[in-house]
């Protein structure tokens, strides 16, 4: 859906680097890895992927859900892990954050990424495994 | 080599909107910006947004901000209110 239309200026501005986001399925669900590479941070909420170029994308598992302290998510991995692409990260349902009145959105976000480097956003429904931008 | 010793006031630590917002005036500032943490480890950009998030500030822990050179001082307090906003 873009980063744009994120409620939460701090991604929709792009003030934490480029990139996009997912409008969840609602219901149980996995959030997975969106690169190869070192969980360099996991917190229930959201997580930060380092690939073997030292890249770093960051996924946030909904809009102010670091408030949840944890509830509602089940980790799936632990920091340090090695994972690959599409690998189960983070157990969560969308429906229940909505639920609580919060947006499930999911900005995922190349850090230290300049804002003309991403290229070829995917855009409608995506799958497990689908590109959702390139990083030149 | 100037120098702020700070405490992380938001909740959230430095990460989300307070890293953001320090990383986009840092990196505005011409000359390097490093963050410590006060108790000792490594220094890292403060140009970086992954490199402040590695550095997982939480709330209450104090950081020491450096740079160096003209403006600098200007630079830092700026950086320091960043950091020290609630």
């Amino acid at each position: 859906m873009g980063l744009a239309a994120v409620p939460d200026p701090v991604f929709s501005a792009g003030m934490v680097g480029p990139g996009t986001a997912i409008d969840p399925l609602r219901g149980p669900g996995q959030a997975v890895a969106p690169i190869a590479g070192k969980i360099m941070k996991l917190h229930p909420h959201a997580y930060v992927i380092v690939g073997d170029d030292g890249r770093g994308v960051l996924v946030h598992l909904g809009i102010d859900t670091v408030q949840l302290k944890g509830e509602g998510f089940r980790l799936l991995a632990a920091e340090g892990d090695r994972v690959g692409a599409g690998q189960p990260v983070v157990a969560w349902d969308p429906a229940a954050i909505e639920a609580g009145g919060r947006s499930p959105v999911c900005p995922i976000v190349a850090l230290d990424a300049l804002s003309g480097a991403l290229t070829g956003f995917a855009e409608g429904a995506v799958h497990v495994g689908d590109e959702l931008f390139r990083w030149e | 080599m100037g120098e702020r010793k700070v405490t992380v006031a938001a909740e959230v630590g430095l990460h989300a909107r307070p890293a953001a917002t320090f990383v986009q005036r840092a990196k505005l500032a011409p000359m390097d910006i490093t963050v410590t943490k006060s108790h000792g480890g490594d220094s890292v950009n403060g140009k970086s947004i992954l490199a402040i998030m590695a550095l997982d500030v939480r709330q209450g822990e104090t950081v020491v901000i450096s740079a160096d050179g003209e403006g600098s001082e200007e630079i830092l307090d700026e950086l320091a209110a960043i950091a020290s906003t609630p």
